[in-house]
């Protein structure tokens, strides 16, 4: 499904990605490890297109990734499920109309909103909460909010960079174990993280990057 | 269930967007009340201009149609003759009405007017000719005019006429100037509100700046995050026009008294031309306008920049 050719990621100063060629199936969970600066955002953000490769080719789905420019960008992350290490909701407006975001972009109807922003608050465990504001919440439950919205949509593939960056292990464990659940419904699961620890107790295929090489998890 | 076809969710996002960005307007109503007043005072002095040249031209058209030539005829033309062409002149349809003056009248009338009439008395031959007094059409314009002055010289026994045409032609090109300056003030006093509301758009983004990045990096496009500030946009600039009509309307309801005593005093049964509701409406929607280019343009400079990092 996710395909990454040869891939080389240069920024000004530093080579932030060289050559990496890694595949991801449709329907796998997999973390992508390694120090700060080994390069895992650096996937995330080709995978994004919140930045062009170098050189070298990324596949979605069979398709080159480069080819998909202006309006098109958006349409291609609509596929896409984002949780972020600092979540990044918007205090706003109340805990529902930050699940109900990406549905309003993809265009549901206001019925359908209601009911699956109340089906993906009920898998985080935050059924209930709805008209609060995601500022009364703790670090925690604003991630497992960041969660809904980001599997709210039915995304084919969730991306997550350092989910648990900010978080104890327990809560940790317990965020691991959400998205664990959303792999096995068959969605495509990519976590970055540096908590080896954590993620080598799940039993998911580990990507490790060095200074931009892979050096782990080539193969499925 | 599911998605729905673009067109509706479109209309519905834009439902959304219109009352979202209006709520937000009225939540900052001392800062929403001032950039509407800037706007409306802005859009104020154009119209006041031309609302003043509107009632300008009023005046002047009554003016006009006061203007008169007199044909000084050839010192061998009689009386009989000059009646006759008075007769023949006023066939013309540029023409209202003629009158034959006796040279006797004229003279006496002269001395009259003067205050020499022993002098005139003691004249042996009268100098003044018999003449024509002629009304023109009122409708004609400044250049009709010269061309009725210019075929009355050709008349034969005509031999000369006199006609000041330049006043009128002076007020003519007064009033245009006029109007050229109505329309550069309007111009830029529109260019001055699309300035303040474009300023006023880009606080907003700066102030939703996450929103609209969040929204980029979960597959919003440029038209769902441009769409609250374009109705923004649109509020304030449509509250400004109708904030500079109704400074117009209180302007003209101090100033039409003392306007109307001034029609009175040139025998105009007129009354003072204000902007009326299709002017009130017009202004307001010039303010709308102003308020969408301004949000469009400010959008596409500033949305471009906050791309997701």
């Amino acid at each position: 499904m996710i395909n990454f050719e040869r891939v080389s990621k240069r920024y000004e100063h530093r080579d932030a990605l060289r050559d990496v060629s890694v595949e991801i199936a449709a329907g796998e969970m997999v973390f992508l490890t390694g120090h700060s600066g080994a390069g895992k955002s650096t996937m995330l953000r080709l995978l994004m297109l919140l930045d062009r490769a170098s050189s070298g080719r990324l596949l979605v789905n069979g398709n080159d990734v480069a080819t998909i420019r202006g309006a098109r960008i958006a349409k291609y992350r609509q596929d896409f499920g984002i949780v972020f290490q600092d979540h990044r909701l918007l205090f706003d407006r109340s805990i529902f109309d930050n699940v109900a975001l990406p549905l309003e972009i993809a265009g549901f109807h206001p019925r359908d909103i209601g009911r699956r922003v109340r089906a993906a608050l009920d898998k985080v465990g935050l059924l209930g909460r709805e008209s609060a504001n995601p500022v009364v919440l703790s670090g925690g439950e604003q991630q497992r909010v960041g969660i809904a919205r980001a599997v709210v949509a039915r995304p084919k593939i969730l991306v997550a960079d350092e989910p648990t960056g900010n978080l104890d292990p327990g809560l940790s464990a317990e965020i691991m174990g959400l998205f664990d659940a959303f792999h096995r419904v068959g969605v495509t699961v990519i976590v970055a993280s540096h908590d080896l620890a954590l993620i080598s107790r799940l039993r998911h295929r580990i990507i490790t990057l060095k200074e931009g090489r892979l050096i782990g998890g080539v193969g499925s | 269930m599911g998605q729905r076809p673009a067109l509706v969710s479109w209309a519905d996002h834009h439902r959304k967007a219109a009352s979202q960005s209006l709520q937000q307007l009225i939540a900052e109503p001392v800062q929403s009340f001032l950039t509407c007043l800037a706007v409306g005072v802005a859009l104020a002095l154009p119209a006041v201009l031309w609302a003043f040249l509107q009632n300008v031209e009023v005046v002047a058209g009554n003016i006009q149609t006061s203007a008169r030539f007199t044909l000084l005829l050839e010192q061998d033309v009689s009386l009989e003759t000059a009646q006759l062409m008075a007769a023949e002149l006023e066939t013309r349809s540029d023409i209202e009405l003629v009158e034959a003056i006796d040279r006797r009248d004229a003279l006496a009338r002269f001395a009259e007017e003067v205050g020499f009439s022993e002098l005139v008395d003691n004249l042996h031959n009268n100098p003044l000719p018999n003449s024509l007094q002629l009304h023109p059409g009122t409708s004609l314009t400044v250049s009709e005019l010269d061309d009725l002055a210019d075929a009355l010289v050709a008349l034969s026994g005509v031999e000369q006429v006199v006609f000041d045409t330049q006043w009128q032609a002076r007020l003519q090109a007064a009033i245009t100037a006029s109007q050229r300056l109505t329309l550069g003030v309007g111009v830029l006093m529109v260019l001055g509100a699309v300035l303040i509301l474009g300023n006023t758009v880009r606080l907003g983004i700066e102030a939703r700046r996450e929103e609209i990045t969040v929204i980029k990096l979960i597959g919003g496009g440029d038209g769902f995050a441009r769409r609250p500030l374009l109705y923004a946009g649109l509020w304030s600039g449509s509250a400004g026009g109708f904030f500079g009509a109704v400074l117009v309307a209180l302007l003209f309801w101090f100033v039409s008294p003392p306007a109307e005593r001034l029609f009175d005093l040139y025998g105009l049964d007129r009354r003072f031309i204000g902007l009326g509701l299709p002017g009130m409406l017009i202004l307001t929607a010039v303010g709308g306008l102003a308020g969408l280019v301004s949000a469009w343009s400010t959008a596409l400079i500033h949305l471009r920049r906050a791309q997701p990092r």
